[in-house]
């Protein structure tokens, strides 16, 4: 390859104002800045973690698409009540004819089934709750917790780190005491104790849960944004802001946090998977949601009565459990691909 | 570093004792409690029943006071000095509270406490709540009575009945998890990229995003179901049983075998397989994967090139230059096992009927049995504070590069 051919491969390099040469940045790049352009390539390169964003993708759109999927029975419903086949006690098989209070027939329906009538497509729970309807709108369940537990925990744990690593000294002192109070409670206990406390205070329903979550899942992203707080805080751009006399909120907002923030907001969002699943465990050991709610732990919780008849029942726990796994599974992908992008020492 | 171990060991009180208050507070904040099942009674009962009923939990007194003989069984009674008793009028509680019924915004009329018909008197502690049944306090050691899962009996010695069977599931699966869990981390760390290291990064994966409870009921789906379901076509598969410590009475697992006697050893290995077969595959997942990847990042390491350049034994290379020096961050893992060794774990204890402390736990949080709860949550915070503590000073031992000021 002749020197010429180099150069028009090569990509096009711009000059500083101190002259040296950068290359020129990508579009990606320009959109997103350097940080997250590298994240979102690591992460389309690698198999397995679009595998998990397959994954993750495909779960977002049964979510969205649940009306379509699984009709509630009618517009005045709940829709996360999971809508029963009468009252009677034994589970039925998939397959079997839906008879009382049938939901309407989506268009796909048929052509995707080969049936005319609603039928219980992976069963029915003791009670006759639809475990498919369970499954799809429990989808919506498990996003909206594992969403709004993480962002709710960052929050949190960015106003304590920030203060803490940004201010130093007394205060640090005594927001890293408090933490540690936090931490002093192993996470499932604390979670089960706290939204079984709150129960009888908000109801049953994923809000005791949620509020448990939240309580005892953000000491974990308070500790490293104090760390790289710490070590933004030193910059020459923070020391040059802070001699033209911007104001503390000013400099830790504008030029510390976006800095700093990046590894906690990458840490959590792999922990949305892990959220669900101690969810899915406080509902399975029934304190949270109340029984019928749409939601894949609460349709498991099913089979706690029905134990030692599992071989007849298998489809209370393979079919939530299926979800179950896969969306953890879809999360860790997407969040070991992301660790790689992150600390690329650990690659070969 | 005695310095440091001071300051670490006034934290780590402070931290406690904060602990310890929120923990109770919350717990007698929370609406419920054991006088929730009173509600439905309340048009029935007189006002003195209702009184006689919340002294008999200690309700009558105040939080701040309740909270005190909690923790440390003070005050128990009038303050004798000299034999002189001071303090005797001071009004620690209201037994009878005055209630007005008045109508509020909406119109519905609800009854407000709107003071106190007969006070409790600090002299009246020992009468009203003698010292058989107030606690010791729990920093002495006493944590006070059961209310609901054991009516009357001293909490400690319902925790101490379940702890052998949590030390006995939880000790053997923490064992059997470090006995194959380290070997399998350290090999795929050395053979990296090797068909063993994909088949337990895949194993471990699939620990990591499976729930602990789905996992336990696969498994008494596999060994205790389907061989029953199996038993005409291939009558030689034993089934394991399904919960509890050990049988009732003596049963057989399958024709060819002989027949279990209830509460040999036999029977015990049969009943602690599966939950120990839960937390070994979930303990060992995690700590495999957790050794692979500090054995991978010291192998990267100068001194480690140097060891090999020098022709040393790869055998040498691996178990004195790397291992030791991988093994050293385990160390916050494994002394974070201590807390939970005690608590026991919640979900598997459940599944299977377990008779430890996880169980109780859980027993006593969802009837509302404040005193168990209370005592177990404060013992594991307690556990936990002291294992980072540990942890850090270990930390020191196998690793004398590291100094605390």
């Amino acid at each position: 390859m002749t020197t010429s051919a180099i150069a028009q491969n090569a990509r096009k390099r711009i000059k500083t104002d101190d002259g040296f040469f950068l290359p020129e940045p990508s579009r990606l790049e320009k959109m997103l800045g350097p940080e997250w352009a590298r994240v979102i390539r690591g992460l389309l390169t690698n198999p397995l973690s679009v595998t998990g964003l397959v994954v993750v993708i495909l779960f977002i759109t049964v979510a969205a698409a649940a009306p379509v999927l699984a009709p509630p029975l009618n517009a005045m419903a709940d829709p996360y009540q999971i809508p029963r086949d009468g009252f009677g006690p034994t589970p039925q098989e998939p397959g079997t004819l839906w008879e009382r209070s049938v939901p309407p027939i989506p268009f796909w329906y048929e052509s995707v089934t080969g049936k005319t009538e609603w039928v219980h497509l992976f069963g029915t729970t003791s009670g006759q709750f639809d475990i498919y309807y369970g499954i799809v709108w429990g989808t919506r369940t498990a996003l909206l917790v594992g969403i709004l537990v993480v962002f709710a925990g960052l929050f949190i744990g960015l106003i304590v780190g920030s203060i803490s690593g940004y201010y130093g000294g007394v205060v640090d002192d005594i927001l890293m005491r408090i933490t540690e109070i936090f931490m002093a409670f192993p996470f499932l206990l604390a979670a089960l104790t706290l939204s079984a406390i709150l129960v009888p205070l908000f109801g049953r329903g994923i809000w005791p849960s949620v509020i448990a979550l939240v309580s005892f899942g953000w000491m974990g992203y308070a500790r490293v944004i104090r760390g790289d707080i710490l070590a933004t805080k030193e910059r020459d751009y923070v020391l040059s802001a802070r001699t033209v006399g911007a104001r503390d909120g000013t400099i830790l907002l504008r030029h510390i946090l976006p800095n700093a923030i990046f590894t906690t907001m990458v840490l959590a969002s792999l922990d949305v998977g892990a959220i669900v699943l101690t969810f899915a465990a406080l509902s399975f050991l029934g304190v949270g949601t109340d029984i019928g709610y749409a939601d894949w732990g609460q349709v498991i919780s099913f089979a706690r009565s029905y134990i030692l008849s599992l071989d007849t029942y298998w489809y209370i726990i393979v079919y939530p459990g299926a979800a179950l796994i896969l969306f953890g599974l879809g999360w860790n992908l997407i969040g070991d691909g992301l660790r790689d992008v992150l600390d690329p020492r650990m690659k070969k | 570093m005695t310095n440091y171990l001071i300051r670490r060991v006034i934290q780590m009180i402070f931290v406690i004792l904060l602990s310890a208050g929120a923990t109770f507070f919350l717990f007698n904040i929370a609406p419920g409690g054991p006088l929730s099942g009173l509600q439905q009674q309340q048009q029935q009962l007189t006002r003195e029943d209702i009184a006689r009923i919340k002294a008999q939990f200690e309700l009558d007194l105040y939080l701040p006071v309740r909270f005190s003989r909690w923790l440390i069984g003070f005050p128990s009674g009038p303050i004798t000095v000299g034999g002189q008793e001071l303090f005797a009028d001071i009004p620690v509680g209201c037994y009878l509270v005055r209630e007005e019924q008045t109508t509020d915004r909406n119109g519905n009329t609800v009854t407000r406490p709107t003071g106190c018909d007969d006070y409790v008197y600090l002299s009246e502690i020992p009468e009203l709540h003698p010292a058989v049944r107030s606690s010791k306090g729990i920093l002495r050691g006493d944590f006070g009575l059961s209310t609901v899962v054991r009516p009357g009996r001293p909490v400690l010695d319902e925790l101490l009945s379940r702890l052998n069977a949590t030390l006995e599931l939880l000790v053997t699966a923490t064992l059997l998890s470090l006995l194959i869990g380290v070997p399998i981390g350290i090999y795929s760390a050395v053979h990296q990229y090797s068909r063993f290291d994909y088949f337990f990064t895949t194993l471990a994966f699939i620990g990591s995003s499976m729930p602990v409870f789905f996992f336990a009921l696969l498994l008494i789906l596999v060994f205790s179901v389907m061989p029953v379901f199996l038993q005409d076509t291939m009558p030689w598969i034993p089934r394991l049983p399904s919960g509890l410590r050990e049988a009732m009475r003596g049963y057989s697992i399958a024709e060819w075998l002989p027949r279990v006697e209830a509460g040999s050893l036999w029977d015990r290995l049969l009943h602690l397989a599966m939950p120990l077969m839960v937390l070994t595959f979930f303990n060992m997942a995690g700590w495999s994967r957790f050794v692979r990847t500090s054995m991978l990042e010291v192998l990267r390491q100068d001194y480690v090139r140097t060891a090999r350049a020098k022709g040393l034994r790869e055998n040498l290379v691996i178990y004195k230059h790397t291992l030791r020096n991988a093994l050293i961050p385990f160390v916050t893992i494994l002394v974070l096992t201590i807390p939970g060794i005690f608590s026991g774990a919640i979900i598997t204890e459940t599944v299977f009927a377990w008779p430890g402390m996880g169980r109780l736990y859980f027993d006593a949080l969802s009837r509302s049995d404040w005193p168990i709860a209370l005592a177990f949550i404060f013992i594991t915070a307690v556990l936990t504070v002291f294992a980072l503590l540990l942890g850090d000073i270990l930390y020191t031992v196998v690793d004398p590069r590291i100094k605390y000021k």
